[in-house]
């Protein structure tokens, strides 16, 4: 059996430095500049004034679904998953119709046009590696992946928020997590069967 | 999660707006213009305006389309026909396909009245072009009923594109609901009806000659842009006592004015008036059938662009668009 890749983010353990969105930035090259990443952290406050409040750091990204919408949607076949779940973008075939980003409950989509390349060339230097305009996402650093490595946000995490593994494997931490129930996927109920789940602050501490 | 988040978005607008306008009005003109062409009075000049008045609406609403695209090079994927063999699953491979197929065999369709038209035999370029490709007219009419077909058949691809196309995404409750494709359907056709109206009073200007073609016209909008408001009312009921998304979108166009009055209103109640006192008593003169018909044309606008801006996603954080850049990014 091919693997399942997923993400477990544990919200107790997250604190917030954005370690995370540096290494993707410049794994991936992500047009900072702009202030569009393919993952973010979300510095949040729950509750109301007067009563208990919480500073929630909230990470996000592609959640990689198993019925992508972005994929059914896209007119060129660009976006695309592969055996190990995986969901890619090619973009020499993306024409930036941008559907996928209206399909994408997670919001999960940024425009790279060709201004961005330009200035990419001198943001990133020599190592600049993006040639055509997408609509881009997360890929879970797949070219990482695929040589037995983490994702760059994963290797890069400094409180272990984030845990990457295969859920076909049931010794791997993360398919033991999500099969426990206590790692859920957001807005399940959109039908996307989502592969990041999420370990709630909340829960934990009440 | 505890809070969720209400947005709209950004990335198709008012281009989306026109586009969806435009290819809904083009189909359903060239549907309507072959089908009463081929089967209720054989009308020449009605099948030019219908046509190439679709090719002009077809190829803006392309243009714009294309100008908005990150990657321009890479349209090239799904203008191939293949794409429908590879991503038979994207409304969108299949409303291009629908597009350019039926603006060609419209075109074939038209082409025989082209070359019989003084107007278009005299004009510079086009009158050089259909003197060379005068033998494709005569192969044209040999298969007239076959070619209109497929025009028409590509033509209500087109409309039920434009229709489905805000069905596919799932995340937002205003779309991703049967009410929308019927609605855009109807709306479609009832645009139609309302350009050939204005082409029927305003450019061929026969009216005797033309009146059972005009009456059919006026009867079948009145009765598209009856089931409109029952759609419309349905929509109401819909977002205001539905999910959490719609209801913010009953927020947004419920409390608007341009909603309400602009295009319920003006492009929906006013014209609906207007036209049914000309079914039940007739008009001495075209005026206010004319202004009904700019109304209605103006209300399909208004209908999807007020669509795209009211389309409400639910999130557990806020959208990209609207998180302030980190300082160290500034």
């Amino acid at each position: 059996m091919s693997q399942h890749y997923a993400m477990v983010i544990d919200l107790n353990t997250c604190v917030g430095c954005n370690a995370c969105m540096a290494a993707c930035a410049i794994e991936n090259q992500t047009p900072v500049w702009k202030n569009r990443w393919r993952t973010y952290v979300h510095d949040m406050v729950i509750g109301k004034p007067g009563g208990e409040i919480r500073r929630r750091f909230l990470p996000r990204l592609c959640n990689h679904c198993d019925n992508p919408p972005c994929m059914s949607v896209c007119p060129t076949g660009a976006t695309h998953k592969l055996d190990n779940g995986i969901v890619l973008v090619d973009d020499d075939l993306c024409m930036g119709c941008r559907a996928c980003a209206m399909a994408c409950p997670y919001d999960a989509r940024l425009e790279v046009t060709y201004e961005d390349i330009e200035i990419g060339k001198e943001f990133y230097g020599t190592l600049h590696h993006r040639s055509n305009p997408s609509v881009d996402k997360c890929s879970f650093c797949a070219h990482r992946v695929l040589a037995g490595r983490k994702p760059a946000c994963v290797e890069t995490c400094v409180g272990s928020a984030r845990l990457f593994g295969d859920l076909n494997d049931p010794n791997d931490e993360v398919a033991k997590l999500v099969a426990s129930g206590v790692a859920k996927p957001l807005m399940a109920h959109l039908g996307t069967r989502p592969n990041v789940y999420y370990i709630s602050d909340l829960e934990r501490s009440t | 999660m505890e809070g969720m988040f209400y947005s709209t978005q950004e990335f198709w607008t008012w281009w989306i707006a026109v586009y969806l306008f435009l290819g809904g009005l083009g189909g359903a003109a060239v549907v309507v213009t072959i089908l009463t062409n081929m089967y209720y009075k054989p009308h020449k000049q009605l099948v030019l305006w219908g046509s190439i008045g679709a090719f002009i609406m077809l190829s803006i609403g392309s243009l714009l389309l294309f100008v908005h695209l990150l990657h321009h090079l890479a349209v090239i994927n799904v203008l191939n026909p293949m794409v429908l063999i590879e991503k038979p699953d994207a409304w969108i491979s299949w409303g291009t396909q629908f597009i350019v197929w039926m603006m060609v065999w419209s075109m074939v369709y038209t082409f025989p009245y082209m070359l019989e038209s003084p107007f278009w035999a005299k004009m510079p370029v086009v009158g050089m072009i259909l003197n060379l490709f005068g033998w494709a007219g005569k192969l044209s009419l040999k298969f007239h009923s076959i070619i209109g077909w497929l025009a028409v058949i590509n033509g209500i691809g087109t409309v039920f594109y434009t229709g489905l196309l805000l069905q596919s995404f799932p995340a937002v409750a205003l779309w991703h609901n049967p009410g929308v494709p019927l609605l855009f359907i109807v709306s479609a056709f009832s645009t139609a009806m309302a350009f050939l109206l204005l082409v029927l009073d305003l450019a061929i200007k026969k009216r005797e000659e033309d009146r059972p073609i005009r009456v059919l016209y006026e009867r079948t909008d009145v009765i598209l842009i009856t089931v409109e408001l029952v759609i419309i009312f349905v929509f109401f009921h819909f977002t205001t006592y539905g999910l959490e998304s719609a209801r913010h979108t009953a927020q947004l166009l419920w409390q608007d004015m341009g909603w309400i009055v602009g295009f319920v209103g003006f492009g929906l109640l006013v014209p609906f008036m207007i036209e049914l006192k000309g079914v039940l008593k007739g008009w001495s003169s075209p005026a206010p059938v004319v202004f009904a018909a700019i109304l209605v044309l103006l209300g399909g606008y208004l209908l999807r662009h007020y669509f795209m801006y009211s389309g409400v996603y639910e999130r557990p954080y806020p959208p990209q668009h609207l998180i302030e850049a980190p300082p160290a990014v500034m």
